[in-house]
């Protein structure tokens, strides 16, 4: 056989147990000669395929991964190869962003009795693994520390949204507050250049509400804890996006929360803020104005200006006030879409495939696996039962390596297909300021290229991507195998 | 009069090379990212460091995130394969280590370890072994800090308890001071300059660094009063409202020592298996949920009323001392910015509130 | 500055335990001589450690545990529930609940396993010599039970009337069915058996376990209550000793919590400061009325 002229490589086959086993069945039958790269696992159904073995798979030291399952319109089960067909198609999108060569990883469909094309599809996908040869591992490269580029330009002029009448809004809460169990907002923390999440119960806590830049926590983390309680939550634009998504997916009901709304100006990206800072003892004031906030720590006087400090995700926000409100306090601030990609991903974009895997290796070393990440994230709401910690499955062990430490990262990023509203929550709560946030980027980037601009946490009707399917995919095509 | 030696900021990556001669040198590093960390890592000739204080403790030196305990294999008699043995292998990895440039509250951090792990009834030969190699060289701080607690719980910011050498910051060096024998015999041997002549000046800026800390509480009675609050869960609830149950808090504690053991890899696998041993954390669910489902600390609020009852009465029960050093890192490092001072305040005061 | 004692070691006594291998997390490498399938989802491992030597001197006292481990799976603790007489082997009752236990279910004899023992504290049977002891089992709990049961019974001279009370969901629930008759034909032991629901054929008593106690009433004069069960009988259980008018230091109960290191360090089981690993298991109700309320 001509293209095992060099070493085998490591190919996994994940095979449809109907259709594509079968089709292999047929071709061994036939004698047709296949190389011998291929490692087949029968599984019943493509749609049974968990894009994350196939990501275990190539970071485990897999050269390539082979997914065969039945053509569409054919499924034993009805439907379960359209389902495959959207994960497997968002993964294929999501591997470069890890610095892994999307040729490694392939999908297609091939029946029982199609013995030749089956033939034909392992030959050629194995010809295409020798051509890329063998798969660049994760603790090979130098580490690569590259550091996001945060000089942005805004689509709108950022502020600190002192002017918004923060007193009409404790009035409304007051108001609403005897019907409600608790409403989530924010306070001051440990000193007067932070914030920190508040629950309110009584009137004098509505009266430690605060608004402005500070305001980075997203309250919406809570709200699934208080399922079948009456929840009252204050939003930012952003923040009302992750209650739409917990409304898409159920995990909240409409009718038990209630959201307050002001139209936000931007927040501060507090990493740089602290640096700025630097070591201090006290915080002697905080003062604002349209432009930004001066801090004095110390006696020493600190600008930051909301262009130039705010946190990533308000340089290109579309929606900084929320999408569903039950009281909204002044006017929605109307902003254009323009041209912008997160710096994180943009970062990302600018490295070659072998630097962005230098680069993860050199990110995750330091991950000590708190899970800041996860539960800071308001998407994440099997996190009791995560499968980082379960032993049954045994998805990842409790080693401190890096592979294992990134393959997290993965399964956070996969679990947030097609949910993820980009809050930033995960990459803002690590401690170690490693930057995450770009993987779930991605992901939202390629769900929103294969499905019309769909945007997670916008239409409280919209059925979430990864949830549905089309028979006839307008962005999604099989590949020709030549 | 304790050793003294100076050394200018320029002859320091020469001290560390010395050190790095005979032993594995931890010493801070930044990573650079839009939010940067300072992380502990062996010092090679050419590596950048920091003297800032680290975002992670250097706790790994005596307690890795990971370690092998026991690697399993089965063995056949090759004269007779039906007789298989077990061989065990639980030979502990400890390697000749100086932590350079911890912080007074670090180098506290491995008295307190030091308790349960070597003096509580049966010993840890794993720690043992560690820290029976490790040499502590503690930067003292020169001020306090908006989260830093130190002199609170029996610390402070030139505190001696638990490093060998205590180093100092002067306006044009560094001074280091012998505290232990073993300090003592390492700036002998380091062939830096006497810093005699320095040593009313260090103590000038130790104390100039005791004058820039806020006051603190009385935490006298905090043992006995967050005690008295263990039973009061609507305490706890109050004080975790916005805590998200994660592991930042325990992960990045010089203090914290909890860990889990779990083994990777079947015996009869050619490779066998390990039992590793990995840190762990009270903040999480799973920590003391059992097979059957029964978990005693289900809610967040009774995983940190542990956390807090561990570091400030049961700990001290056991010990007679607490168990938190004031380092501070929980509060900085939490998403949420929970603050352990102010939980233990109000268990403090709640009976002033109360009335 | 807050002024503490530094003391040095731990403020409260603890004794010193035996180590017999050496290094406490090594377990003994053992093997598997006999299973038993006691019900539904308890089955009796008897293992035999390798070492000849490490076997022959093993020395242990009823109510210490010991962590079972089955490589690849993980470890566990369980009772060592034969009594210390027995030299031939160890012996562990093992309720299938999660991946090690599931595991051990699938052991048969010449498997491999490895053992840390013995750990913790045990029943305090010198302090009861001349006194009556009424013993009470809930289904799996019956193990620790039978081990002070047995080797008070070996030693009945010492002691006055012995009575045991063991209960469980249904006659198939019962864990060593074997050994019942035995034990209601012995004349040194006063044995009651009950199940929850009436069965056919089932000619015990019926009822749960603290009514079915109230029922039969021990007097608390002189005597000791040990009992071990499921979290929700332990709870009624003591209610009904107590109504019996038993003091709570003659109440004598063993703990069960997740455990990973056994030697009071990895932070799991501790009830305040005490850790049931090290402290524990074996408590009376007044030194557990002494700690949180943890349970």
């Amino acid at each position: 056989m001509p293209v095992l002229n060099g070493k085998e490589l490591r190919i996994v086959g994940f095979l449809c147990n109907w259709c594509s086993y079968g089709g292999a069945d047929t071709a061994g039958t036939a004698r047709a000669g296949q190389p011998t790269d291929l490692r087949i696992i029968r599984v019943p159904c493509s749609g049974r395929i968990d894009p994350l073995f196939i990501v275990k798979a190539l970071l485990n030291g897999a050269d390539g991964v082979l997914v065969s399952g039945c053509h569409p319109r054919d499924c034993h089960y009805a439907a379960g190869n359209f389902y495959a067909r959207r994960r497997l198609e968002v993964l294929k999108q999501f591997l470069p962003v890890l610095g892994i060569d999307d040729r490694r990883f392939e999908y297609t469909w091939v029946s029982a009795s199609e013995g030749q094309r089956w033939q034909h599809v392992v030959q050629t996908f194995t010809k295409r693994i020798h051509d890329l040869g063998p798969a660049p591992k994760l603790e090979d490269p130098e580490p690569l520390l590259k550091v996001v580029d945060m000089a942005l330009t805004s689509l709108r002029p950022l502020g600190t949204g002192q002017k918004n009448k923060l007193d009409e809004l404790k009035a409304a809460i007051k108001a609403k507050l005897p019907e409600l169990d608790v409403v989530i907002g924010w306070q001051q923390g440990y000193d007067a250049a932070r914030t920190v999440p508040l629950f309110m119960r009584t009137p004098e806590d509505v009266d430690k509400l605060v608004w402005g830049p500070f305001n980075v926590n997203n309250p919406a983390v809570y709200l699934p804890q208080y399922k079948g309680k009456k929840v009252g939550i204050v939003v930012k634009g952003c923040d009302a996006k992750s209650v739409v998504e917990l409304l898409q997916e159920n995990l909240i009901n409409r009718e038990d929360v209630t959201i307050f709304a002001m139209p936000c100006e931007g927040t501060l990206d507090m990493a740089r803020v602290n640096q700025e800072l630097g070591r201090y003892t006290t915080i002697d004031k905080v003062e604002y104005d349209e432009a930004g906030v001066t801090i004095t720590a110390d006696g020493k006087e600190h600008r930051f200006c909301m262009n130039d400090f705010a946190q990533g995700k308000c340089y290109g926000c579309t929606m900084p006030t929320a999408v569903l409100s039950d009281t909204l306090i002044g006017t929605p601030t109307e902003v254009k879409p323009g041209p912008y990609t997160p710096p994180e991903l943009a970062l990302l974009d600018s490295m070659s495939l072998d630097e962005r895997l230098a680069f993860w290796r050199g990110q995750m070393e330091r991950c000590i696996r708190c899970y800041a990440c996860r539960n800071a994230c308001p998407m994440c709401v099997c996190r009791d039962y995560c499968i980082a910690e379960s032993r049954e499955p045994h998805w990842i062990s409790q080693e401190d390596s890096t592979r294992d430490k990134l393959f997290f990262q993965t399964i956070h990023a996969m679990h947030l297909a097609g949910r993820c509203t980009g809050c930033g929550e995960c990459q803002r709560a690590c401690p170690v300021g490693i930057p995450i946030l770009a993987l779930r980027q991605q992901i939202a980037r390629a769900v929103a290229q294969l499905f019309d601009g769909y945007k997670s946490g916008v239409d409280p009707e919209a059925v979430p991507p990864l949830l549905g399917y089309e028979v006839e995919e307008k962005n999604i095509h099989e590949r020709e195998w030549k | 009069m304790s050793i003294t030696r100076f050394v200018k900021p320029e002859g320091l990556p020469a001290f560390l090379a010395h050190l790095s001669k005979d032993a594995r040198v931890l010493a801070p590093v930044v990573k650079p990212a839009d939010k940067r960390s300072v992380v502990f890592e062996p010092w090679k000739e050419g590596k950048e460091f920091t003297l800032e204080k680290a975002t992670v403790p250097a706790k790994a030196a005596v307690l890795p995130q990971c370690e092998t305990l026991v690697s399993y294999r089965k063995v056949k008699d090759k004269a007779n394969p039906q007789n298989v043995k077990l061989e065990l292998d639980d030979t502990p990895q400890a390697e000749t280590t100086v932590v350079f440039a911890a912080r007074p509250c670090d180098a506290r951090g491995y008295v307190t370890l030091d308790r349960p792990y070597l003096k509580g009834p049966i010993a840890d030969p794993y720690y043992k072994a560690r820290r029976e190699k490790l040499t502590v060289i503690t930067l003292t701080c020169n001020s306090g800090c908006n989260t830093c607690f130190c002199h609170w719980v029996g610390g402070g910011p030139s505190s001696p308890e638990g490093s060998d050498i205590l180093m100092t910051e002067l306006k044009d060096g560094y001074i280091l001071q012998g505290i232990t024998p073993k300090g003592d015999a390492l700036l002998e041997g380091s062939g830096l300059d006497d810093g005699a002549d320095r040593f009313k000046e260090m103590e000038d800026v130790r104390k100039a660094a005791w004058a820039t800390l806020v006051k603190a509480p009385n935490l006298k009675e905090a043992q006995a009063k967050v005690a008295a609050k263990f039973t009061d869960v609507d305490f706890w609830t109050r004080e975790t409202d916005r805590c998200l149950s994660c592991g930042a808090c325990t992960y990045f504690c010089p203090t914290c020592y909890c860990f889990n053991i779990t083994d990777e890899g079947e015996p009869t696998s050619e490779k066998g298996g390990r039992r590793l041993r990995t840190w762990d954390n009270c903040m999480s669910p799973l920590f003391t949920r059992e097979a059957s489902g029964h978990n005693t600390r289900m809610e967040k609020a009774l995983r940190m009323r542990n956390r807090v009852s561990h570091k400030f009465s049961t700990y001290p029960e056991n010990w007679g001392t607490f168990s938190c050093n004031g380092c501070g890192r929980c509060i900085s490092n939490c998403p949420v910015s929970l603050d352990i001072r102010q939980i233990v305040l109000d268990a403090i005061n709640a009976d002033k509130a109360a009335k | 500055m807050a002024t503490q004692s530094k003391k040095e070691g731990m403020l409260r006594e603890l004794t010193p335990r035996p180590l017999p291998q050496g290094n406490p997390y090594k377990p003994m490498a053992a093997t598997v001589v006999e299973t038993i399938q006691e019900t539904g989802n308890i089955k009796t491992i008897r293992v035999v450690i390798d070492d000849p030597e490490q076997m022959a001197n093993f020395k242990y006292e009823p109510g210490q545990v010991g962590q079972l481990s089955v490589f690849g799976a993980g470890e566990s603790t369980f009772v060592i529930n034969s009594p210390p007489s027995m030299k031939d082997y160890l012996q562990f009752s093992v309720m299938q609940a999660g991946e090690v236990t599931s595991t051990i279910h699938r052991l048969s004899a010449g498997d491999k396993v490895g053992v840390r023992a013995p750990l913790g504290n045990f029943f305090p049977y010198e302090d009861w010599k001349g006194k009556n002891i009424f013993f009470v089992g809930g289904g799996i709990g019956m193990a620790p039970i039978r081990t002070i049961m047995l080797h008070i019974l070996e030693r009945k001279k010492d002691y006055g009337k012995v009575s045991l009370l063991y209960g469980a969901k249904s006659p198939s629930d019962m864990a060593f069915s074997y050994e019942l008759q035995g034990w209601l034909d012995n004349p040194d032991l006063d044995c009651h058996l009950c199940i929850d629901n009436p069965a056919e054929g089932w000619q015990h008593k019926v009822g749960l376990i603290p009514n079915v106690l109230t029922e039969i009433g021990p007097k608390p004069d002189n005597c000791v209550a040990v009992l071990c069960g499921p979290p929700i009988m332990i709870k009624f259980t003591l209610q009904a000793l107590e109504k019996l008018g038993f003091q709570h230091e003659n109440i004598v109960t063993t703990l069960e919590k997740r455990m990973k290191c056994g030697i009071g360090i990895c932070g799991r089981c501790n009830i305040g400061s005490h850790y049931v690993c090290i402290d524990g298991p074996v408590f009376t109700l007044k030194q557990l009325n002494g700690l949180p309320p943890e349970l």
